[in-house]
């Protein structure tokens, strides 16, 4: 029977006294500890780029689309804008009513206040004016009398806010001589619809490629957990809480989604440097000061945040789904 | 209090495979014992109990005076960190050094990176690896990778150290070695069990054996407790 072998090599280990480490320690290791979780992922994505790059161009992509959109809304609206001051208003007379009324009404138009000025048309005018604009002439000669009806071109003086200008409209309606009034401002209520509609169509297809972003992520996450289920294995039997598994796990997708974001801001810094010299051009052209803006920062920041957040979800959902079955 | 005890456990497996059935024992803080019986008699399964890798169908597992089997899975970690595994296949990870598989308990516990580093460099000179930390665990023979295993198992200075066919695929000499390394932390106060059906080896050095037979536990008494 072997005598225990009792070296001077004694083993340092054993003894549960020395077992207890500070609460203080713990934090700091703990923070020390997703520091270098933070840093090893990044450093592992970016010295081996070729197993993500893939990830990265379609995060970048998915999310240049939205940001494109999102810009050209911006400045659509910002020009929209432009427009709210000119708002002249057509008003319809009713068929029957004679020259000499037209006329009065048209002094009377004139008195109002808030009227910069007004220009009568006659049915018979309108009628040679669309006989020469429209080519129809022998067809309006079938026509046993003239369809038109005189016209009154309201200015509103430009200070007028636009709630006056509605009310004037109003108020000439209620007019009996007076068919119909309508503001020319119709289009620019049109074009904000437009815009709104758009703006909820880029919000639409954000959320699907927001959800394309995400199974990216995730589908990435769980190659590599694929990759390293030994790794896991072991990290479990020898006391990982499932925390410490996940950590690197979802700073990888947070790290996917922050290039991912650097990506998409390059691309649409390109995208608005091809185009916004013809756009300037464009809008000299026109006489305009217009220049096509950038992103602005605030959107730019919510962009990429947005884009490290569904990089952090998407690791999340992938590694909830993936890493209890692993199990020692 | 027993630093293990083992309460009317049996394990059916969904195959209907009775791994273990009706076992009970104890092991005192400190003791040394070997776990025998023929491969599949359910040493396996019996050391897999103490770690949550298995639950019982019957009975109850206590280690250290806790409810191993109705334990919350979020506790489960901290048991683990109480209790050093070696491994037959030890385990190790190929992707990173010696020192990084050693230090890896101490990461997860929470250590400084200077403690961690000292305490490395003491579990690899308990198992008289010291100046291999920046080797990789491929390049060792299979006797070196054990004994790096173990000093994993050791590093994070374990109150219970199980020991799954440790020695086999060692030949005698070094597996002789490798029991001799377990007898030096029993002497520390650490609480060791061996499982092994290397029946020639277990007579040589005594101690209490637990033998598994078809799932049930006897018991032979210590040919020279130490």
């Amino acid at each position: 029977m072997p005598a225990p072998d009792k070296t001077d090599r004694k083993a340092r280990t054993g003894g549960a006294s020395a077992h207890t480490i500070r609460l203080q320690d713990r934090l700091s290791a703990w923070a020390q500890q997703h520091q270098l979780v933070a840093v090893e992922t990044l450093m592992r994505l970016l010295t081996r780029p070729f197993g993500s790059i893939m990830t990265w161009l379609v995060i970048a992509i998915s999310l240049t689309l939205p940001g494109a959109m999102w810009m050209t809304l911006d400045n659509l609206s910002q020009l929209s804008n432009r427009f709210q001051a000119s708002g002249s208003m057509s008003v319809y007379l009713q068929p029957a009513v004679a020259d000499k009324d037209a006329q009065q009404l048209l002094n009377q138009i004139l008195g109002t206040s808030g009227v910069a000025g007004a220009n009568y048309i006659s049915a018979e005018q309108a009628l040679a004016e669309f006989r020469a604009t429209s080519g129809l002439g022998e067809a309006l000669d079938l026509l046993p009398e003239n369809p038109l009806p005189g016209v009154i071109v309201v200015e509103p003086e430009l200070s007028l806010p636009q709630a006056e200008v509605i009310a004037l409209a109003d108020s000439l309606r209620s007019e009996r001589r007076i068919d119909s009034v309508e503001l020319d401002t119709a289009w620019l209520d049109r074009l904000h619809a437009l815009l709104a509609l758009s703006e909820r169509i880029v919000w639409v297809m954000g959320a699907l490629l927001a959800l394309g972003i995400l199974l990216v992520v995730g589908n990435t996450i769980r190659l590599s957990i694929a990759a390293r289920v030994d790794e896991i294995r072991v990290t479990k039997l020898v006391g990982a809480t499932n925390a410490w598994v996940r950590r690197p796990f979802l700073y990888t997708g947070l790290w996917f989604g922050m290039i991912g974001g650097l990506v998409s801001w390059i691309l649409l810094a390109v995208g608005w440097a091809l185009v916004s010299g013809p756009v300037a051009d464009l809008a000299t052209l026109y006489g305009s000061e217009y220049r096509l803006l950038p992103l602005s920062a605030g959107a730019a920041l919510v962009l990429l945040l947005g884009a490290m957040l569904l990089g952090w979800l998407g690791a999340w959902w992938s590694v909830v789904r993936h890493l209890h079955q692993i199990e020692p | 209090m027993p630093m293990v005890r083992f309460d009317g456990v049996s394990k059916r497996y969904p195959s209907g495979k009775e791994a273990l059935s009706k076992v009970n024992f104890e092991l005192e803080r400190g003791e040394f014992a070997f776990l025998t019986g023929h491969s599949g008699a359910g040493k396996s399964t019996l050391l897999k109990l103490m770690l949550q890798m298995e639950r019982p169908s019957k009975g109850h597992v206590y280690v250290d005076d806790d409810c191993v089997d109705t334990m919350k899975g979020s506790q489960v970690p901290y048991l683990r960190r109480k209790v050093g595994v070696v491994f037959q296949n030890h385990q190790l990870l190929f992707d990173r050094t010696v020192y990084d598989n050693v230090a890896m308990p101490l990461l997860i516990a929470g250590y400084q990176p200077a403690e961690a580093a000292r305490r490395v460099r003491a579990a690899l000179d308990s198992v008289g690896l010291l100046g291999y930390e920046r080797r990789n665990p491929i390049e060792l023979s299979g006797g070196e990778q054990q004994r790096v295993g173990i000093a994993r198992a050791v590093v994070n200075k374990p109150q219970l150290l199980l020991a799954d066919e440790p020695t086999g695929n060692l030949d005698p000499e070094l597996s002789e070695e490798i029991m001799k390394l377990f007898l030096r932390f029993q002497q520390v106060g650490v609480t060791v069990l061996i499982a092994t059906h290397d029946i020639a080896l277990i007579e040589r050095m005594g101690h209490r054996r637990l033998i598994l037979e078809q799932g049930t536990l006897h018991e032979r008494g210590a040919y020279a407790r130490t």
